[in-house]
């Protein structure tokens, strides 16, 4: 059904070769959908399909207060892991590792990591649930296709406030496009906040630099460094 | 004697326990059995791993560490946790949480493989009488700053994983949250469980990183020799510590680590520890990684989402 371009690499055992390091170029940490410009926001074209996030009442509400308060309320201020899908449009490169039965993702904000079982494996019941949820991944083609379940309700979207709750479901689908482009794709279902699912879409681009290689961004070590620059304070 | 093992209510999580069931319960029973019944083998010179498509043995899979974070002869006391019930502590809140889960349970059970049999080394193995080769007045800082650790003087002198941050290479955990091993063209991967940590191991650089890149974890460059991944890592930011005993390593540190594949379920580790702002000359630790049953997966360690240790400690910081 895809056109794929014969040129892309691909492993041994035949699936696309997604390693590497990876970034996109666009806005959505700052707000997945369509905005303008202010001090300190770069303006963008939304990431979301239709440009409509079909939010309950009461959670589209609760997105207006996350808005309202966001200089403190948004989890990225506390520096904490930043969930799915945000990981993949902060503005910070992420290295894809891709062995055959396991694959990791592993991202430079704070050091944020997932691994992906490609065995089949269905997702685990009864585990406390995460901040970058559990991933489970199967080849579709040449899509690689990544259910991710267990969250919990503590991560956001974006720096706009866009929230859901602990029945997040987001459904990956990473397509070598070109041999430099990945075509993202993150379906978003959580029955407590939206009225039906939604998806997201953005390309993702290969960071080509020779020896290009993931730093450390130490958001929570810069952030106490800060803080508690002239503890103790009692 | 105090021990060194500093997290003992933590232990490696089986999430798929259930599903491995009574086979992998056997299975190791049958290991056990057969490795505590048996006179040891000689060593595993002849052990051919399996190769990866680039000529890489392959070394994949979860393991458990053992014996890399060892006491050095004549240690100063553990700073933090002298009694193993100091209220600071980040391992000892009350209600058995802080930023270490201690939800998961039972002891990780950990495959062995033939060489198991032989004796494996651990610790510090050179110099063998494991005094450490510090110049003297580093050593008389070091203790001096330990002292300073309990209660800390000020944020310096938090212990670098009360802070969540990334642990360097040695400060991840021995006997606990396992370790992950992937491979691809290029490059090997180590994902600790412990705090969402990973590192990378480069094959195809030769060159370090420029000078003014300093990273918690360094930036490693390894080549195979054999069954051995020898590995050289600079560019350490100064903030790394290799125990509670030895709270700092300096932005000098030089390691040179060889993983060396010694059968289907043994890593056997050695790290070289070159920092000339401490010691006299390098000194070595020794170790291993030990498979963990099949179906042995990671799981999350938030850390930074929920510990309050800076703010038990220092008090509330004034809002900014």
């Amino acid at each position: 059904m895809s056109a794929q371009a014969p040129t892309i690499k691909r492993t041994p055992d035949g699936k696309p070769d997604l390693n590497g390091v990876w970034q996109v170029l666009n806005t959505a940490a700052w707000d997945i959908q369509d905005h303008g410009g202010q001090l300190g926001i770069p303006p963008g074209q939304g990431v979301v399909e239709g440009n409509e996030i079909p939010y309950l009442p009461a959670a589209a509400a609760k997105k207006q207060q996350n808005f309202a308060n966001r200089a403190v309320a948004d989890p990225e201020a506390q520096c904490f892991m930043p969930g799915v899908p945000r990981a993949t449009y902060m503005p910070y490169p992420f290295e894809i590792v891709q062995s055959k039965g396991t694959m990791a993702i592993r991202y430079e904000y704070g050091h944020a990591v997932r691994v992906i079982y490609m065995d089949g494996s269905k997702h685990p019941e009864g585990l406390p649930s995460t901040w970058m949820g559990d991933s489970r991944g199967r080849w579709e083609g040449d899509t690689l296709v990544v259910d991710v379940k267990n969250f919990n309700d503590q991560t956001w979207f974006d720096r706009a406030g866009n929230h859901h709750s602990d029945a997040l479901h987001v459904i990956e689908r990473y397509t070598l496009s070109s041999p430099d482009h990945i075509q993202y794709e993150a379906t978003i279902e959580d029955p407590k906040v939206f009225s039906r699912p939604w998806k997201m879409a953005m390309p993702i681009y290969r960071r080509v630099e020779k020896n290009v290689k993931l730093l450390e961004y130490e958001c929570v070590f810069y952030l106490q460094e800060e803080k508690y620059k002239n503890a103790p304070f009692k | 004697m105090l021990l060194s093992n500093r997290l003992p209510e933590v232990h490696v999580r089986q999430k798929a326990f259930h599903r491995i069931g009574f086979a992998a319960m056997l299975v190791v029973l049958i290991l056990e059995t057969y490795g505590y019944s048996q006179a040891p083998a000689p060593a595993d010179k002849a052990f051919a791993p399996a190769r990866l498509g680039d000529g890489q043995p392959d070394l994949q899979g979860v393991y458990t560490r053992t014996g890399v974070k060892a006491l050095e002869a004549e240690p100063p006391d553990n700073p933090i946790d002298p009694s193993g019930k100091n209220p600071l502590s980040v391992s000892n809140r009350g209600d058995g949480l802080g930023p270490y889960p201690g939800v998961f349970g039972q002891v990780g059970t950990v495959l062995r493989g033939t060489g198991q049999r032989a004796q494996r080394r651990t610790g510090i193995v050179d110099p063998p009488d494991r005094k450490l080769p510090w110049k003297p007045e580093e050593d008389a800082k070091r203790r001096q700053f330990l002292l300073q650790m309990n209660p800390p003087i000020d944020l310096r002198h938090v212990e670098l994983n009360a802070r969540c941050a990334l642990p360097g290479p040695f400060e991840g955990e021995d006997n606990a949250n396992p370790y992950t091993i992937l491979q691809k063209p290029g490059e090997v991967a180590i994902l600790y469980d412990y705090n969402h940590t990973s590192r990378v191991i480069h094959l195809d650089r030769k060159e370090h990183l420029g000078a003014n890149i300093r990273l918690f974890m360094g930036d490693s460059i390894g080549h195979w020799e054999g069954n051995t991944l020898v590995v050289d890592t600079t560019n350490f930011n100064g903030r790394i510590a290799y125990s509670r005993e030895l709270p700092y390593l300096t932005d000098a540190l030089h390691l040179t680590e060889r993983f060396t594949v010694a059968d289907e379920n043994t890593i056997d580790y050695e790290v070289t520890i070159d920092d000339s702002k401490l010691f006299t000359k390098p000194w070595k630790v020794a170790g291993y990684f030990s498979r963990s049953p099949a179906g042995t997966e990671s799981l999350e360690f938030a850390c930074a989402e929920g510990t309050q240790t800076l703010q038990n400690i220092f008090g509330v910081p004034p809002a900014r």
